[in-house]
């Protein structure tokens, strides 16, 4: 097969099987497993915990920007760990680096406290 | 880990950790500041962004080289780029800090956020890593999704926000496959190793990556096929972040587009130059065409400034020589004067009296006499007549194109020059000879005189003494490659 061909020929393999391991799985599902239908299997999964009330039930914005807020604080944590268990081998300026992340977010957080995101009015 | 070596890096990045800490300084103020002197905030981080140009333009005569992991490149390009896109910043403030205040509440805001978009600019132009290279890319861009929705209570504005946001998520999904692929094929996302071991990669998977990458740079940079956002994006959002867009992040498009085509990818072995001249010639025939019938000030921009972006793809498809790279360097400069320019004008236009129609332009030559004279300035200079900035850039790509052997491309450039004119002309048709519906003078607002000054001091000097910025255009590009 000549080099042009053969290097297609890798990217048709790529599609085929690109598209088959998406198909594949739910053929073999279909073909294979078992079929019940009970009412519970049409119920929304929420965690494993019984769901009450609509799905479209409207939510106060609130929420939103206290998962905004939520993030900040998250983010902080991911970063502080890894960083602190290598704390002692990487000395001063590791530490001025994380003061400055951390500065960050906390300009973040004044933000947030300033314009009254965190105020449940 | 070298942390000495890592340190002396920080210094090379000083420009943009300087600009860090103005955006969150512009953000805090904006919380002390009250309502109704926000400009104070704005003319804050004016001042901030003056003084990051200074070690910025310092950094012309450096050394080239890569820093922080080879992810980062500092060469004369990329300080080209970040100086544009520290300049545009600046000039936009400036020009917002009349109209923008009226319009919205979230002033302070709107400020901080242009600081972080330069930021974000300023990386784009330097990455030499595909990861940092998504990363400033998908900074910029939701950045400027939020500008161009910036004004809540204006469905247009909405409008913009929305319509760039899903066309700049699929852009991004596209192109980020494409990262996803060279990556696979060379086992590596250091662009200058990517160059090394492209001889390995298989060419008809390469050539797939190459047309997925396009399709997330030419969304930025608004080149056919990716630019059916841009008219309805400009008009409906704020006129000083369409001027933004259309400069600012054309720019640092083209910067990322000519590093990853020029530095990486060996046109010997993924032969993109004819591709990007056939999307040069239909990006400058679509937007002239499609430029013609337009009424409204910002849609005609907008067109135009797609035509343009097919202009300075001449440059990138003509690279070779000495006349495509600094041709695209000088013609962004020059571009970023002119349409900075003409966007100004219609801000003004739109806050004093209400209006982005052209007709609605009569007798403007009557009442802002010098106003008037400005735009016919900018308009000439977009169509390309000397002495004017954008002659000379595209002065430098045609000649590019003809030392490259791409001479129908130059042909096809002369010829939507020459359309150009009929649309351009227009605008100065309306302001000089259409008799004006009001003779009352028209107010000028501080900050919006001292932009258009600096653009039309810009655009006239480039086109009268350009040698300074010939040379300089010329050791930048140099530098390109390391």
């Amino acid at each position: 097969m000549p080099k042009v061909l053969l290097d297609w020929f890798y990217v048709a393999v790529f599609a085929v099987v690109g598209t088959l391991m998406a198909v594949l799985p739910l053929v073999v599902v279909w073909l294979l497993a078992p079929r019940a239908d009970l009412p519970q299997k049409t119920i929304t999964y929420e965690s494993g915990v019984i769901p009450f009330g609509q799905a479209w039930a409207q939510f106060n914005v609130r929420y939103y920007l206290f998962a905004l807020v939520f993030v900040v604080f998250d983010v902080e944590v991911i970063y502080l760990y890894p960083w602190a268990v290598v704390f002692r081998q990487l000395g001063t300026f590791a530490f001025a680096e994380m003061l400055l992340f951390l500065l960050v977010l906390l300009v973040g957080l004044a933000y947030a406290w300033r314009k009254g995101a965190l105020e449940w009015v | 880990m070298n942390l000495a070596s890592l340190q002396a890096d920080l210094w090379t990045v000083a420009p943009e950790l300087w600009l860090l800490g103005v955006g969150l300084l512009t953000l805090l103020l904006d919380l002390v500041v009250p309502a109704g002197r926000k400009a104070a905030v704005g003319l804050t981080a004016v001042v901030g962004l003056v003084l990051a140009l200074i070690p910025t333009s310092s950094m012309v005569l450096w050394q080239p080289r890569t820093v922080l992991f080879g992810t980062y490149a500092v060469d004369g390009f990329a300080v080209f780029l970040k100086i544009i896109a520290i300049v545009t910043t600046i000039l936009v403030i400036l020009s917002a800090t009349d109209s923008m205040g009226r319009q919205t509440r979230f002033e302070g805001e709107f400020y901080a956020l242009l600081v972080f978009t330069a930021l974000g600019l300023m990386l784009m132009a330097a990455s030499t890593d595909l990861i940092l290279l998504a990363l400033s890319i998908e900074y910029v861009s939701l950045t400027s999704y939020v500008l161009a929705g910036f004004l809540k209570g204006n469905p247009k504005s909405n409008e913009a926000g929305i319509k760039y946001f899903l066309f700049g998520a699929t852009a991004s999904a596209v192109m980020f496959y494409g990262f996803s692929l060279v990556y696979g094929l060379t086992g590596t996302t250091n662009l200058y190793q990517i160059a090394q071991r492209l001889s390995a990669a298989p060419v008809p998977a390469l050539y797939l990556a190459v047309a997925l990458m396009l399709a997330g740079f030419g969304f930025k940079i608004s080149m056919v096929p990716f630019h059916q956002w841009t008219p309805d994006v400009y008009e409906g959002a704020p006129t000083p972040v369409a001027a933004f867009l259309s400069v600012g992040s054309k720019a640092a498009g083209f910067a990322a587009l000519v590093r990853v085509l020029v530095v990486t990818l060996d046109p010997s072995r993924v032969n993109w130059v004819l591709l990007i001249a056939v999307l040069s010639a239909a990006s400058m025939t679509l937007g002239n065409l499609l430029a013609l019938p337009q009424r409204n000030i910002k849609r005609m921009l907008a067109y135009s400034s797609i035509s343009h972006a097919g202009f300075l793809l001449i440059g990138v498809a003509a690279f070779r020589g000495d006349f495509g790279t600094p041709g695209v360097l000088v013609y962004l400069l020059g571009y970023t004067f002119t349409q900075l320019g003409a966007f100004f004008v219609a801000t003004l236009i739109g806050s004093q009296l209400g209006t982005d129609e052209i007709p609605d332009y009569a007798g403007l030559a009557r009442r802002a006499p010098v106003l008037a004279l400005l735009m016919a300035v900018f308009m000439l200079s977009l169509t390309g007549l000397p002495p004017t900035s954008v002659f000379l850039g595209k002065f430098y790509v045609l000649a590019a194109a003809i030392d490259n052997g791409l001479l129908w491309l130059a042909v096809v450039g002369i010829i939507n020059s020459v359309i150009s004119l009929y649309y351009y002309a227009g605008v100065i048709r309306a302001m000089y000879i259409m008799p004006a519906a009001s003779e009352a003078p028209l107010a000028e607002p501080a900050g919006l005189q001292v932009a258009l000054g600096v653009t039309g001091l810009g655009t006239l000097i480039m086109g009268i003494y350009p040698q300074p910025l010939i040379d300089l255009a010329r050791s930048a590009a140099v530098l390109l490659r390391l």
